[in-house]
């Protein structure tokens, strides 16, 4: 273990100390009132100077060849070491990993700003369609197998991208060979114009990270007012109590979900970089794991938590400190329809201020009221005005809630999405898709399906399955691909050849997903689509 | 297509369940060929296709767990196999299973894979292997030029690389030319090597094809299949620049035959692109026919351009062979079995199963004549 000098001991002291009261003193902007804890780098310099420099040999301008020249952030430190210990035998332990991914972390990471575009691969967002990097092709000589974001998520000078380049065809010589790759030169290009470009678009060094470097990292400690999603669930929210301990800290949730049930558990977290907050949490009798960021000024948190086996099934997440500027951060439900009432719970921070207010033709009734929840039962008068509503609990404002009297259109989320058939005794579980039905109004164009469109929010709906097209109709994809629950959980088949299937084929399908929502009188439908396809067989923390 | 599948997949099973009397009928007279593929882990396989059964599994020494591409000896004795993680080639001794040639590429800090491309002189001496390096430094790699390693049969287990010739990158197919004295290798282009030099003497433009409205195509052929009708012949796929892509005719598959004899290459497309086509092969009897294979078994006219007949296969298969007298067809590879098909009516006449079903992978699936 690394000895601590008489400095660290007595900022450790101090974080202690403060951390303690840090409820009471963390109020306005003084979120680094204390020192904010750090993940334990153990005895990482020692490792790396006796272990890893006897592959990764000192340079003349005294770095370490390779190591010292690398930004990571810290799933992909992780992957690396889990590459050294597979392919290279660097033999560390879980101990020593631990310690070096928070050093490195610490040392060369990525700044806030650096990692912000590409947080949804950090988060194992389900859904997303990544934006093409357009420079010198390099979604195409990239991504065409792994994210963009994995690599955006690396920061390395040209000549540095390109040892990474031959490392790949090195390690992966069927890369000129796959569909993939040898539509080009790909290895020509890799080897010339790729690095090139790579080292210029995501350079080792930057503005944002030597500012990063320098600027005091945010004390997390505190109460916060949580809100977020669970698709197919609905949302949740309520408050999340964070202290720090010696390298890290612990958090207790206090929650409720929209139908206002408890919600409650306790976790842990480490957080690298000064932000990159990562931790293990039970809730709800659940375990999860928490991919959150924190804002440079510490006053707000946000990310996503998913099941550990299950990363398609989790949550968002939106967090604000309390005690700051009232504000509110989600409703349990975000609409009613006119001439209905409804019970619904506002959570924010400094909402027990004053009086909760809907706008007009929206009587409130105050069920219950504290600083982060406001439970109100609410009642649209047969001729309240549909359309978005700001709603405000005294200081507290917010919207996206929506009174409506009819919808105009229903639209599926995800609108693409993929599942991937599992089990069957093999040895990769089933990633199922969870869909939503989510109503819209026009909004004053008239049209749907424009920017202007109303949010009403997620509807009951009944869910069907269709062939996408003409291929799927013929090779019967909704016969066996999988169902689709009530609640719009689609579960795929299991995994293998299907000797009833023509080719004896997987229980692959390309589904269009239909929500049928009755609205009065109306029935109104809404699609999206969904691949179920193979197992993924490699499934790092960055894909 | 579903009632018509069914009703096809109904047929098939009736023929299956026929074959066995069907077969003696069936059976060729003449030529004694053998059928060798590979299975995992490490297997040699060599099947009597006549008499629809397997005749020994041979085991590939050392580590490793698919073979990959196979070239037997002009002689029919000797299999070659890409072995080890395509890091050797074993020579073995199909009657015996003895391993009587075998060459290491990889050592010390240069890893030597060998990627598909591998054949043999047409004297049987020189076994020609395209090679793919990297060096392995401390702290990093570095990728090396790709070359042909150059093996004299004759030096056995032990064997090192005699010459090497520089080739280009991302070569699939080494095909000799019947006489020798041309080394045909399939990269982005067809080029015609100098076998003793390496020299690229002739290139065929095929990814850098300059044919107006069409787009480069893609061409992946990793299955030699080419010694019964000494012509080499392979898939490819290609787009109609002037058609939008909307349009079904805008996407070709066409075929590309090299004949070993008289190095006349040609290609021509024969449909609209409805299939997933993995490899072909040539009817020796018919040489403007061709037969393909991935999940359908399909007969083209080479010649002519057009798909003369397709049938559903039960499952995908990879590789596909012909017997010497064009009167049946072999699909193997992938999954654990090989299927006979009447040339004529693509019926399945036949099946080999491998014991304990192995999975053949993508090895190569080649005929030899003893």
């Amino acid at each position: 273990m690394r000895r601590m000098n008489g400095t660290q001991r007595r900022r450790r002291r101090a974080g202690l100390l403060t951390g303690g009261l840090a409820g009471t003193l963390l109020v306005g902007g003084a979120a680094w009132a204390a020192e904010p804890p750090r993940p334990d780098e153990g005895n990482a310099k020692q490792i790396i100077a006796e272990r890893c420099s006897t592959c990764h040999e000192r340079q003349a301008d005294g770095s370490l060849h390779r190591i010292d020249h690398v930004r990571k952030t810290p799933e992909g430190w992780t992957m690396t070491l889990f590459r050294m210990n597979q392919i290279h035998s660097a033999n560390l332990s879980p101990e020593d990993s631990r310690a070096l991914v928070a050093y490195l972390s610490a040392r060369q990471g990525l700044a806030p700003e650096e990692a912000a575009p590409f947080r949804y691969i950090l988060e194992r967002q389900t859904a997303v369609v990544e934006t093409p990097i357009t420079d010198g092709d390099l979604s195409v000589m990239c991504a065409r197998c792994h994210s963009v974001a994995r690599v955006g998520l690396q920061r390395r000078d040209a000549d540095e991208w390109k040892r990474l380049a031959n490392f790949h065809l090195g390690q992966f010589p069927s890369i000129e060979y796959s569909a993939l790759g040898r539509d080009r030169k790909w290895w020509e290009i890799a080897s010339t114009q790729t690095p090139d470009i790579l080292g210029q678009k995501f350079p080792f060094k930057t503005k944002e990270w030597a500012d990063w470097q320098q600027a005091a990292k945010p004390n997390l400690a505190g109460v916060w007012a949580v809100t977020g999603h669970r698709p197919g669930l609905g949302r949740y929210g309520g408050t999340a109590t964070v202290a720090a301990e010696r390298d890290g800290y612990s958090v207790r949730y206090d929650l409720t979900d929209a139908g206002g049930k408890p919600l409650t558990g306790t976790g842990k977290a480490l957080v690298y970089t000064g932000f990159e907050w990562r931790g293990t949490t039970t809730l709800g009798g659940q375990e999860v794991r928490e991919v959150f960021a924190a804002s440079k000024d510490g006053q707000s948190l946000s990310g996503r938590w998913f099941l550990p086996e299950h990363d398609e099934v989790g949550a968002s997440v939106a967090a604000v400190r309390t005690g700051t500027a009232p504000t509110i951060l989600g409703f349990s439900q975000e609409h009613v329809k006119t001439g209905a009432n409804a019970r619904v719970t506002v959570w924010g921070s400094g909402l027990d201020g004053g009086p909760v207010d809907f706008g007009p033709g929206v009587t409130v009734k105050t069920l219950s009221q504290s600083a982060t929840t406001a439970v109100v039962e609410v009642a649209a008068a047969a001729n309240a005005a549909p359309g978005a509503r700001t709603v405000s609990v005294g200081k507290a404002k917010g919207g996206g809630f929506t009174v409506y009297a009819a919808l105009d259109s229903v639209v599926v989320e995800p609108a693409f999405t993929i599942a991937r058939v599992g089990g069957n005794g093999g040895t990769t579980a089933p990633v199922s898709a969870q869909f939503e039905a989510i109503g819209y109004l026009n909004g004053p164009d008239g049209k749907p399906g424009t920017a202007d469109d109303v949010r009403v929010g997620a509807l009951p709906a009944a869910w069907t399955l269709e062939p996408f097209n003409e291929a799927a109709k013929l090779m019967e994809d909704v016969k066996f691909a999988g169902t689709i629950a009530p609640s719009g959980l689609f579960a795929p088949a299991l995994a293998g050849p299907n000797p009833q299937r023509v080719f004896s084929t997987n229980n692959i399908g390309d589904l269009k997903v239909v929500a049928t929502v009755k609205d009065g009188a109306a029935t109104l439908t809404g699609d999206g689509r969904l691949i179920s396809t193979v197992q993924r067989w490699n499934d790092p923390p960055i894909r | 297509m579903n009632a018509s599948i069914i009703r096809r997949l109904g047929i098939r099973r009736l023929a299956i369940a026929l074959c066995g009397v069907g077969l003696l009928a069936a059976a060729p007279v003449s030529a004694k060929e053998y059928l060798v593929t590979g299975v995992k882990p490490n297997g040699l396989v060599v099947i009597d296709p006549a008499a629809r059964k397997v005749e020994k599994i041979h085991r590939i020494p050392g580590a490793g767990v698919a073979p990959g591409t196979i070239v037997p000896s002009p002689d029919g004795k000797i299999a070659y196999v890409v072995t080890n993680h395509l890091e050797s080639v074993s020579g073995i001794d199909l009657e015996s299973g003895k391993e009587v040639f075998r060459a290491d590429f990889s050592s010390g800090a240069q890893r030597v894979k060998a990627m598909f491309a591998m054949d043999v002189s047409p004297d049987g001496k020189e076994l020609f292997v395209f090679q793919s390096p990297v060096r392995l430094l401390p702290g990093e790699y570095k990728v090396e030029d790709t070359r042909i390693a150059v093996f004299r049969t004759a030096d056995g287990v032990g064997a090192k690389a005699v010459r090497t010739l520089p080739a280009p990158r991302r070569l699939a197919i080494l095909a000799f030319s019947k006489d020798g004295g041309t080394l045909w290798a399939l990269g982005w282009d067809l080029y015609a090597l100098d076998p003793k030099t390496g020299a690229v003497r002739d290139t065929h433009k095929l990814l850098n094809w300059t044919r107006e409205n069409f787009g480069p195509p893609d061409i992946l052929d990793v299955w030699p299949q080419f010694e019964q009708a000494g012509v080499f012949s392979t898939p490819y796929f290609t787009s109609r620049t002037d058609l939008p892509p909307t349009d079904p005719s805008a996407f070709k598959t066409g075929v590309l035959t090299l004949d070993l004899a008289s190095g006349a290459v040609a290609t021509k497309e024969f449909e609209d692109t409805s299939a997933v086509i993995f490899s072909s092969v040539v009817n020796p009897a018919k040489r403007d026919e061709a037969f393909s294979v991935y999940t359908q078994l399909s007969k083209i006219d080479a010649k002519g351009g057009a798909l003369v007949k397709r049938v559903d296969l039960p499952h995908t298969y990879y590789s596909i062979n012909i017997a010497g007298d064009g009167k049946e067809v072999y699909v193997g590879g992938t999954a654990c079995d090989v299927g006979v098909y009447n040339p004529d009516s693509l019926d399945r006449i036949g099946q080999i199963e491998i014991p304990g079903c192995p999975d053949q992978g993508v090895a190569s699936l080649r005929m030899v004549k003893r």
